[in-house]
């Protein structure tokens, strides 16, 4: 046997938990990459409940973005991207390397696109310009299969199965079983 | 043979009940660090095969996993929890899913269940809740960056699945098959080059 060297006793492996990150009993962030890119300023930027598992997880959180996650829940290698706020019930499954992104990182317009390139790089010296964002909502009981991508303004109801490989833009209504590209409802076979 | 691998960035070894070909190429024991299944010849890697950095063999106890010899397998992220083939001569690419087994139970309350042991338990495995479905790769098969192949897959050698593309169900033997779901592009002959013209020798 390969020898895991994982404590799953402590919050998070990699250390001290950055400031307004709180978890509740017996849950675990495994994974130095946890807070690579995390910039978030608010007191509650990031709280996880009860017996949660967040296992190689990137929590990519903005100086304004909110997430929230229950108890029970069990995310392998997802990305989550938060510029605003990203709600997730409790149960959820989400499997390897899938996305949650409540904002379109970059604007639509073209002219604005350029400013933004520019705030980007190494000769950056204005703030960037706004970018749209919507508020990304996920139900209790969700089932996220893996490299899905959940995208901005999308709320997804209580007990949903979002296949493997699905790019959801659009609101799933609760017990629905979605899959594709864009994700729609799968035919009841 | 030994067990580690030189140069390793990371301090594990090849498990015993993995059985590596002639020739063949393991990157990092990082991959194996998910893998506890119990049989005697739990992954066989084929002659002249190569397993690269961005595997992950998270396998279950009775766990079988096959890869053909001269396969080369770039980034997968396996889930199997029964038997997962690969045959001869395939190219595997990033971020590739494989999986024989959902392992979550469809039905919420036992779902449920499985994730308050999963939260309980030493060291935080899911215990598979449903059966597995056995996944079968043929040879020369090409699957690109970012495919999700799910349980009870069969693919027919020399076929080739576009990048991203979910495969559900079956995909016959020499043919382009993409999308999501993968459906069929189009069918290769066994005897075209790469422009499409046929061999006539």
């Amino acid at each position: 046997m390969s020898t895991p060297s994982v404590d799953w006793m402590t919050p998070w492996d990699g250390g001290t938990l950055p400031g307004g990150v709180h978890v509740g009993e017996n849950t675990c962030i495994i994974g130095k990459a946890a807070f690579r890119r995390f910039r978030g300023q608010l007191a509650d930027a990031l709280v996880i409940g009860d017996q949660a598992t967040m296992d190689g997880v990137q929590f990519s959180v903005g100086p304004a973005g909110r997430i929230t996650i229950g108890s029970f829940c069990c995310f392998t290698g997802a990305v989550l991207m938060c510029e605003l706020s990203i709600s997730i019930g409790s149960y959820v499954l989400i499997g390897w390397n899938a996305v949650i992104a409540d904002s379109d990182f970059h604007p639509i317009a073209p002219a604005e696109r350029i400013l933004d390139a520019v705030a980007c790089s190494p000769a950056a010296r204005e703030p960037r310009p706004k970018v749209l964002t919507a508020a990304v909502v996920i139900e209790d009981d969700v089932w996220i299969g893996p490299n899905a991508t959940i995208f901005k303004g999308v709320h997804i109801g209580r007990g949903a199965w979002i296949g493997p490989g699905s790019v959801v833009t659009r609101n799933v209504a609760p017990g629905t079983r979605v899959a594709g590209n864009p994700a729609r409802p799968m035919e009841e076979s | 043979m030994s067990r580690t691998i030189p140069g390793d960035w990371h301090n594990g070894y090849i498990p015993n009940n993995a059985v590596v070909g002639d020739g063949a190429y393991v990157q990092t024991s990082w991959s194996f660090q998910l893998c506890r299944s119990r049989r005697d010849q739990a992954i066989t890697l084929g002659e002249n095969s190569s397993v690269y950095m961005r595997c992950m063999f998270d396998m279950g106890v009775e766990a079988q996993l096959i890869v053909g010899a001269y396969s080369q397998v770039n980034g997968l992220w396996l889930i199997c929890d029964q038997s997962v083939t690969i045959g001869t001569h395939c190219l595997v690419s990033w971020n590739v899913v494989m999986m024989d087994n959902f392992r979550a139970p469809e039905d919420i309350p036992s779902r449920r269940r499985m994730l308050e042991e999963f939260a309980a338990g030493r060291d935080r495995r899911l215990t598979p809740a449903i059966k597995p479905r056995p996944v079968v790769i043929g040879n020369n098969v090409w699957i690109n960056f970012d495919c999700c192949i799910l349980p009870g897959v069969r693919i027919g050698d020399g076929s080739i699945i576009g990048a991203r593309s979910v495969v559900d169900g079956e995909i016959p033997p020499y043919c382009i098959a993409a999308g999501n779901p993968a459906r069929i592009i189009r069918f290769l002959s066994e005897k075209e080059d790469s422009l499409g013209r046929h061999n006539q020798t």
